[in-house]
């Protein structure tokens, strides 16, 4: 389906970069108007970062941008202009949202700061998403995401063992916490407008929106008084609980042994049941306690074959099991995402007929069908024309004058 | 502030019901309706789910995930429960069901009891395909989601990500289409079912990974070998770690760096400003990242993350402290933003919990604490 949900909800989005289109995009899917607002002048750097098609740069050409802007619209305007930017406020009148992911002061800078907007829109429901919030002593601190991943404790958590930090090897924090928390305080916000018709003032300071996407990390150390102890692919609850490599070339299987009933059927597969007897495995406390020896004997049952065999034998003794995928295997070898018809292509005159990731969920049974993304600047005078008024003329005079960049 | 509510004039999702029969995958989506006006009340069998313990780690986590819900009991074998079942299931707006919970295998009654609602459906790997029915973990899930081979050292195993991730995953998205699809039941009051896989949230969530393969036939892996650029990276100085992100192309971060180097005559200074330096190339390379780490944690060693912080904003340059929770605890910038809040428990006592992850104006966010098991079932005779 092509669904048409938020249909009559319109955004002027100004985000950038990963996190903030990343959050906007779940609503242009679902129908609304997001009018992507970029510009020339400074290009989106996800628009120059790639991947590229067939690895040639431009501005259409980037996988990454196209993965977190489907179904927007794009208007190039150069907000240093007076013109550009009063043309940024006509959009705003228009507009139920306006989204934002500059750092700190850069709105104000732009004349585009919360009371500016409020004065011309004054039920504006107004995003913003800098890292560490608008003011405050560490405001002014510069950060990737994974600056936000260490300033949060993600990254001292994600880890082999205590005091060797390796941290999650994505910006993990732009992928999932900062863009779905935003999205989710805006449609709240949308909502308390149809019942109060006012608008919302959204202060996503993007390390605290992710400290509790480890939150029950601060629940543990409220109530124990302890650090959570370090070690990502272990269990404080369960063993074996990890990673354990196959056959092939890094190849690997995570297992987790829920229980000591699993551990029996374990044990069966292992071709050693002795073990579910054996008091130094029998029960989760005893496996915990001697989980070095106990990772050696999984790993040596692994080590011969490869995982996805691993993964299905052990899934059908009823234990938890798959094959450590990467995105090539998911793409091209993943039966269940192929079953529920996950991956996506769709044609873009420039990418190709190249692949999407489809929102993660069937809505009454059906997938979310994708539109491709924006050309730079596609839609400048379509917008500006359908839903400004300007007439051609007026729209030649302002390209003319430099504000289309 | 928390246990505030009745100070909130109206909340975004006031008036709302949810059921939140979840208990694993979903339960943080149930949660970030609570806490903006939503009544959300956990249906759960009497006696709890087996896998209840006593735990620290479970505690942490039934504390945080089910904060500001209600909890409701039932005998799910005892066919009296069925008529205070449906007043509930008419009542409600939302529900949200989980593989292996209660009334997962009433979907279809469920549907027509309740036409007029959102039903979202969370399950490790869809309710659909081949592995419908599979064992799964958050581990697991990771691992099948494609997540944890992005994470750990190349000489090492992949490594997942802490704190329940797939559980975060699957109710982040979850929660914003049940937003999505709620708004379109208001306005047309058409209900919904809605079926999130898990192992689909964290493939959603790979950074630019499938376009990599797809476009440039590279398959994006763990320790960024050959990528990521030798100042990108955490290194060691005196009382713990910092995170250095100055790739020459980051804005001034790189240039901030070496200047600061020079300025106070440490001999990395010279060190990096040796032309090589500029090749972005080879900066990416294992000799590069070596003589990097050596001769940059010579110069990190000599300050503590405090230092380091206060000079990397002074001086733009991106880097920050890898903090432990107790860091975060202590963290200035958060405590300027009055970022925690205390919940009390049952037992009287105060605990700090993580404060909103967004702040709204007007402030119509509160949470509270987590129910007893079965603290609300009085409440079910007023639904009757």
């Amino acid at each position: 389906m092509k669904p048409d949900f938020l249909k009559g909800v319109r955004f002027a989005d100004l985000t950038w970069a990963g996190a903030g289109p990343f959050g906007t995009k779940i609503f242009s899917d679902f129908g609304a108007d997001v009018v992507k607002i970029e510009s020339s002048v400074r290009l989106d750097s996800v628009r120059t970062g790639g991947p590229f098609k067939d690895r040639v740069y431009g501005v259409n050409r980037s996988g990454y941008f196209a993965s977190r802007n489907t179904r927007k619209k794009s208007v190039v305007l150069d907000l240093k202009t007076e013109a550009g930017r009063a043309l940024v406020f006509d959009i705003i009148r228009q507009s139920d949202v306006i989204s934002n992911n500059y750092g700190p002061g850069a709105m104000d800078r732009l004349g585009l700061g919360y009371e500016a907007v409020r004065a011309v829109k004054p039920d504006i429901i107004y995003l913003s998403m800098p890292m560490y919030g608008e003011d405050g002593p560490r405001a002014g601190m510069l950060g990737v995401g994974m600056t936000i991943s260490a300033v949060s404790g993600l990254m001292w958590s994600t880890a082999y063992g205590p005091d060797d930090p390796v941290g999650p090897g994505t910006h993990y924090p732009d992928h999932a916490a900062n863009p779905y928390h935003a999205a989710f305080a805006v449609l709240a916000a949308l909502r308390y407008k149809r019942l109060t018709g006012k608008g919302m003032k959204i202060d996503l300071a993007q390390v605290e929106s992710t400290i509790n996407f480890i939150g029950t990390a601060f629940t543990y150390q409220a109530m124990t008084g302890e650090n959570p102890p370090q070690g990502s692919n272990t269990s404080q609850e369960m063993a074996p609980h990890g990673i354990y490599r196959c056959k092939g070339e890094d190849s690997w299987c995570a297992i987790t042994v829920d229980s000591d009933t699993a551990w029996r059927a374990m044990a069966d597969l292992l071709g050693q049941p002795s073990l579910a007897a054996s008091p130094d495995y029998a029960t989760a406390p005893a496996r915990i306690a001697n989980r070095t020896a106990l990772d050696a004997i999984v790993s040596a049952w692994t080590g011969d074959r490869p995982a996805d065999e691993v993964a299905a034998m052990l899934r059908q003794a009823g234990i938890p099991a798959a094959g450590v995928a990467n995105a090539r295997y998911l793409i091209e070898k993943d039966a269940q995402l192929a079953a529920r018809a996950y991956w996506q292509r769709v044609d873009h005159p420039e990418l190709g007929r190249s692949l999407y990731a489809s929102p993660p969920y069937r809505v009454d049974g059906e997938r979310i069908e994708l539109v491709r993304p924006p050309l730079l600047g596609e839609h400048t005078r379509e917008v500006l024309s359908m839903l400004l008024g300007l007439k051609p003329d007026t729209l030649d005079q302002l390209e003319t004058a430099g504000v289309f960049k | 502030m928390a246990n505030d509510k009745e100070t909130i004039q109206t909340s975004p999702y006031g008036g709302i019901r949810i059921l939140d029969l979840t208990w694993r995958y979903g339960l943080y989506a149930g949660r970030l309706f609570a806490d903006l006006g939503a009544e959300v009340i956990r249906i759960e069998p009497s006696g709890g789910r087996p896998n209840r313990t006593l735990s620290p780690e479970w505690q942490a986590r039934a504390a945080f995930f089910n904060a500001n819900k209600k909890s409701v009991t039932f005998d799910f074998s005892d066919p009296h429960t069925e008529e205070p079942l449906a007043a509930l299931v008419a009542s409600a707006r939302v529900i949200f069901l989980e593989r292996d919970g209660p009334l997962y295998d009433r979907l279809a009654q469920l549907r027509s009891d309740a036409p007029h609602a959102v039903i979202t459906v969370i399950s490790p790997y869809g309710v659909t395909g081949p592995l419908a029915d599979a064992p799964a973990s958050d581990l697991v899930l990771q691992a099948a989601g494609g997540i944890a081979w992005m994470s750990g050292r190349i000489d090492r195993e992949p490594l997942a990500l802490p704190f329940q991730q797939a559980t975060m995953l699957g109710s982040i998205y979850a929660a914003t289409v049940t937003a999505i699809a709620l708004n379109h039941l208001e306005a047309s009051g058409q209900g919904h079912l809605i079926d999130v896989s898990v192992q689909e949230c964290i493939a959603h969530s790979l950074q630019n990974a499938v376009q990599v393969w797809d476009l440039e036939e590279r398959v994006s892996i763990r320790g960024g070998e050959g990528t990521r650029d030798a100042a990108e990276d955490i290194f060691p100085c005196r009382d713990g770690f910092v995170f250095l992100s100055s790739p020459t192309r980051v804005g001034n971060s790189w240039n901030s760096l070496v200047a600061w180097m020079i300025e106070i005559g440490h001999p990395a200074g010279t060190f990096f400003s040796q032309d090589r330096w500029l090749d972005r190339e080879w900066r990416t390379t294992n000799e590069a990242h070596a003589e990097f780490r050596e001769v940059f944690t010579s110069f990190s060693t000599q300050f503590d993350k405090e230092e380091l912080t206060r000079q990397a904003i002074a001086r733009r340059i991106v880097m920050g402290p890898v903090n432990r929770v107790s860091d975060v605890i202590a963290d200035p910038q958060l405590a300027y933003r009055d970022f925690f809040t205390h919940v009390e428990m049952e037992d009287g006592r105060r605990i700090r919990f993580p404060g909103a992850p967004y702040k709204l104006t007007p402030q119509v966010w509160a949470t509270g604490r987590a129910p007893s098991l079965g603290e609300h079932n009085a409440m079910v005779k007023e639904c009757i």
